[in-house]
């Protein structure tokens, strides 16, 4: 243990906000590397630790227009340029028919750019993470709130970061071995 | 803070006044044209731009009656902030009911069907004419549909009406248990008012949606009506203190909400007329898509859903109301317009705006916009003895 | 904000979660169920039950792709039966899991919290079993990939123009978005599965399914929002897919079909037997894991209203339908008004009207909203009442259309029913295993509803 690195340093709080406060405190004292992991999704944790843009909006709007774009070209070519075939008299570029399939296309690109883009940007799947060390890590998906400073900060110095950390009163600190 | 200080604290601005009195001269100014109009164009002119004027207003009417009661039905803080302003509109009613008047006297000027001629050379107009659509049954059934509205508004205005005096009262199961039969009401009554008014201009066409198409644009001009009157109270107090920029985002969200099942309702209707292409549905949209009327129809598909649907995704947007404002008007203006192409049509082959179409609706506006206004002022614009009022004062006076 | 552990305006109303509840043990409850509780007899015996049925499916199937679809009742003029209604059936209970799951999210309403996954199951096995039968119907089955459009050597494309074809891109991008969404939704659970289980092999499964979710607030931001706009794009989706399932009647100009209101009206209807299905699962699924705390008298007499509010919007789409038929004045429409009430098949529109308008309206009267019992019972009768819906829309204009001399009836053979119950069973079966591997309720969204969860907000 005492050879490996150290990849930050964790403080453990009991409720989401005494970890709010905690971030929050983090971030005006000069720390940017950091990360905060709750049990739920709180709104303003994000905030405190200074992530604002998630970046998923843009990724479904890109999806959204190819799928749009591309289900239209695709009837398009399909029934006016490769194959086109009377049906009824109705015109080869049956917009109003073709509507339905794009407005799907259109669903279905930008779904699953959501879903994907989130877990691409999230770096997910990640089998293997240096937090899964600590023991007392298993209960943030349960009802404890973390805080982490990771030791690639500048201002990461492991006596003083651990001096801040305990004046935030958290209920434990452990060292995440990397 | 004490309900007796909010009740001086919560009227209208004298801004309200004012409109009310320009309203009225600009009514009375066009009313006279609208005269005029009626002795130098044809009857016929003259009533179409009548129906057009007659059912953009009462759709204002109607619309916030709709809102109102659906809030009540829903809940939800977006509603009190607005109670007051759908209250006025609604209340304009009586208005309404008058001037229906003269499309019960013209109706042989304005209906296939009551034009013995055109019944007397087809059978289905006969039978239909014989068993449903005839003078006496159009006017019996019109006032029915007025009496059921003129019920509702009576008793949701007379119990709104004790709110404005102490002791503070819940009166929202009341509201609820009105509200659950009442929007059933309103929309059998619009639905049958729609076929009878508008969609018999042509007897022989059916279209089962066509009703709701209604029962969504009457909506959605209420809630973009709503906003334009809040844009303008919001410049002084107490709008500017009430108005939440979450509350409007909830407004400009309905606005987005009734645009899509607007547009879902039209394309519905087009999609399965146009596949069908059976001869005596189809033409309804042939004569709308010829002789310019297909321009409008465009204009439609972009103005009223494509631009204002992008416009409200954007969520400043719909916090900041002089720039939702804007989209609000451009939907009025559209909500107009496709009633324009909804009746007009029956009238002429080729597009015309008669001056006339414009005249009659800004005659009635005028008035309507007049009775409004008198209605907003005479009343705080809070319900003040609601429970929930406390809720939305508070944080305003923190 | 409100508090959902108080009762809003007066005692009246029940809470959406039982107060005393902390992060521990909601979670400990919910996951009690999955990882530490005994597999109960209970659960043997519908499970066994739903395995069992499932294997006559098989067999229906089985014999259905040995002899082809002359063994169902289906023939010229009835060339859709039990197949077209059981899937329009099928999709449509499936609309209510994307309902609660999406539109209820977006309209912030919070009760939605404790039914949504298993809303969402509900939705993902609903819809397989659509999917089963326009494939089965098919008559070569095994070419169901000619749906879709991909370069081939018959230089054949799907045709655009056809409802049919809609149906195809409709149903799976329903089916694909619904799958995702369900799975995001699972991800955080996955997580603390993985953290709470004792046995080795179930830790590692859950721990391969949650991806390395450590509940980082970055993610959680990412999460967040590509929830709600998951949730934005699968509002319109779900109105689409049952909108499109109308245009297959609609698009086609037989009296009973060809009628512009459809779209509003499937779908109402859709979300109207989806929720009768959410309350018949939900009630007695409360009642056997204990779980009233979570599913409270609040969350079925919603459900009530949403049930009486679409089912008014069904009857709205009756009336309309009839008014036209009537108003409209072609003896075709007129002819198949009379036939609905005067017609062989005359009790079953009988029937349907009274478990559709008639039978439902007790919804109004509150006493009779919030007993579970009844409210069981009506949700069973407006299932049926739906089916029948569709036997009368599919069947009844099919067998008398305009030609006197075309006329004929239907009649189901019991390869029909065989593969209709079937399906009820692979229902039941994936159910019961759903709610014994995975948490059958939302726990970080169920976390999210405390009041120590708000304290944030309130600073």
């Amino acid at each position: 243990m005492k050879k490996v690195p150290i990849y930050g340093l964790m403080a453990e709080f009991d409720s989401p906000a005494d970890l709010v406060k905690a971030a929050h405190r983090t971030y005006e004292e000069g720390y940017r590397k950091i990360d905060a992991y709750s049990p739920f999704p709180i709104e303003e944790l994000a905030e405190a630790i200074g992530f604002h843009r998630s970046g998923v909006p843009l990724v479904v709007l890109v999806g959204g227009i190819l799928g749009c774009v591309g289900g239209y070209m695709m009837q398009y070519w399909i029934h006016v340029i490769n194959y086109p075939i009377n049906v009824g008299g109705r015109p080869f570029n049956s917009w109003p028919s073709f509507v339905v399939v794009t407005f799907e296309t259109t669903i279905l690109f930008a779904g699953l750019a959501a879903v994907f883009g989130m877990l691409a940007l999230n770096g997910l799947p990640m089998p293997y993470h240096p937090v899964f060390n600590v023991p007392r890590f298993a209960f943030a998906t349960k009802d404890r709130f973390f805080l982490i400073i990771f030791s690639s900060d500048v201002k990461y110095d492991r006596a003083a970061t651990r001096r801040f950390l305990e004046s935030l009163e958290p209920r434990s600190i452990s060292e995440v071995p990397s | 803070m004490s309900p007796a200080r909010v009740n001086i604290d919560l009227l209208a601005p004298p801004v309200a006044h004012t409109i009310q009195r320009r309203s009225l001269y600009i009514g009375l100014v066009f009313a006279v044209l609208s005269v005029i109009g009626i002795f130098i164009s044809p009857p016929e002119q003259f009533l179409h731009s009548y129906l057009l004027g007659y059912m953009a207003w009462l759709g204002l009417t109607l619309g916030c009656m709709a809102i109102l009661m659906l809030q009540y039905l829903t809940g939800g803080k977006w509603g009190l902030v607005i109670r007051r302003i759908l209250e006025a509109a609604m209340q304009t009613l009586p208005l309404m009911m008058v001037l229906f008047v003269p499309l019960a006297v013209g109706v042989h000027h304005l209906y296939d069907w009551a034009r013995p001629e055109k019944v007397a050379a087809d059978k289905h107009l006969r039978e239909i004419t014989r068993d449903f659509l005839n003078p006496t049954g159009f006017g019996l059934r019109s006032i029915i549909y007025l009496v059921i509205w003129g019920g509702l508004i009576y008793l949701l205005s007379r119990w709104s009406a004790q709110q404005d005096d102490p002791p503070v009262r819940d009166f929202s199961p009341r509201y609820k248990r009105l509200s659950a039969p009442g929007l059933i009401l309103y929309v059998f009554a619009i639905s049958f008012g729609a076929i009878d008014w508008v969609m018999s201009l042509d007897a022989r066409w059916i279209s089962t949606i066509y009703p709701l198409i209604f029962v969504a644009g009457q909506v959605l001009a209420a809630f973009c009506f709503v906003v334009v009157v809040e844009a303008i109270l919001s410049r002084y107090s107490p709008m500017a203190q009430l108005l939440k920029p979450d509350e409007l985002k909830d407004h400009g969200n309905m606005m987005l909400t009734f645009i899509m099942l607007w547009a879902y309702f039209s394309f519905s209707q087009l999609l399965i007329i146009w596949a069908g292409n059976l001869p005596e549905e189809i033409r309804w949209y042939v004569r709308r898509w010829v002789g310019g009327w297909q321009y409008l129809g465009l204009g439609l598909a972009a103005f009223h859903f494509a631009v204002p649907f992008v416009l409200l995704l954007s969520r400043e947007r719909k916090r900041q109301v002089h720039r939702l404002v804007r989209v609000a008007i451009l939907i009025i203006i559209m909500r107009f317009v496709d009633l324009f192409w909804f009746i007009e049509p029956s009238n002429h082959t080729r597009l015309l705006v008669h001056w006339l179409d414009l005249v009659i609706p800004v005659a009635m506006g005028g008035f309507w916009l007049a009775y409004f206004f008198y209605n907003l002022k005479a009343r705080p614009l809070l319900p003040v003895y609601d429970p929930q009022t406390a809720s939305l004062l508070e944080p305003a006076h923190e | 904000m409100d508090d959902p552990t108080q009762a809003t305006r007066g005692s009246r109303t029940a809470p959406v979660i039982e107060p005393g509840y902390t992060f521990a043990t909601i979670t400990d409850k919910i996951s009690s169920i999955v990882l530490t509780r005994p597999v109960s007899n209970g659960w043997l015996v519908g499970f066994g039950v739903g395995f069992l049925i499932t294997m006559m499916l098989l067999y229906a199937m089985g014999y259905l792709f040995l002899r082809g679809v002359g063994i169902w009742g289906v023939n010229i003029p009835v060339g859709w039966g039990f197949a077209i209604v059981n899937f329009v059936w099928w999709i449509g209970i499936g609309h209510a899991g994307t309902l609660i799951s999406a539109i209820l999210l977006l309209l912030r309403q919070q009760w939605r919290n404790s039914i949504n996954r298993f809303a969402e199951a509900m939705t993902l096995f609903a819809v397989a079993c659509a999917g089963m039968f326009p494939v089965l119907h098919l008559g070569r089955p095994w070419l169901a990939y000619w749906l879709f459009p991909y370069p081939n050597s018959m230089n054949y494309w799907p045709q655009f123009r056809s409802p049919l074809v809609w149906d195809v891109f409709a149903v799976s991008t329903y089916f694909t978005i619904s799958l995702v969404f369900w799975f995001i939704g699972l991800i955080p659970d996955l997580a603390t599965l993985r953290d709470r289980a004792e046995n080795k092999w179930a830790a590692i499964i859950y721990g391969i399914l949650a991806m390395g979710w450590r509940g980082s607030a970055r993610h959680w931001k990412r999460y967040e929002t590509a929830y709600l706009l998951l949730a934005g794009l699968a509002t319109p989706l779900v109105l689409s897919v049952h909108t499109v399932v109308s245009f297959d009647f609609a698009i086609a100009i037989l009296p009973g079909w060809h009628t512009t209101i459809f779209p509003p009206y499937f779908v109402a209807g859709a979300i109207y037997s989806g929720f009768a299905m959410v309350l018949m699962l939900a009630i007695p699924i409360r009642k056997f894991y204990g779980l009233e705390d979570f599913i409270t008298q609040r969350h079925l007499e919603n459900s009530a209203k949403v049930m009486l509010a679409t089912g008014l919007i069904v009857a709205y789409g009756y009336a309309m339908e009839a008014f036209m038929n009537w108003y409209g004045g072609n003896p075709y429409d007129n002819y198949l008004l009379w036939n609905r009430l005067h017609g062989p098949y005359a009790p079953i529109y009988c029937a349907l009207l009274f478990c559709n308008i008639v039978f439902p309206q007790v919804l109004w009267f509150r006493k009779w909203r919030t007993n579970p019992g009844l409210l069981f019972l009506v949700s069973f009768v407006v299932l049926v009442g739906m089916w029948l819906e569709r036997f009368i829309i599919v069947v009844v204009s099919l067998h008398r259309d305009f030609q006197t001399s075309s006329w004929g009836m239907y009649y189901p053979t019991k390869w029909d029913w065989m593969t209709y119950i079937g399906t009820l069973g692979f229902f039941m079966a994936a159910f019961f295993l759903f709610i014994r591997i995975l948490p059958m309720i939302s726990i970080f969204e169920m976390r999210t509803l405390l009041p120590e969860a708000k304290e944030v907000k309130a600073e």
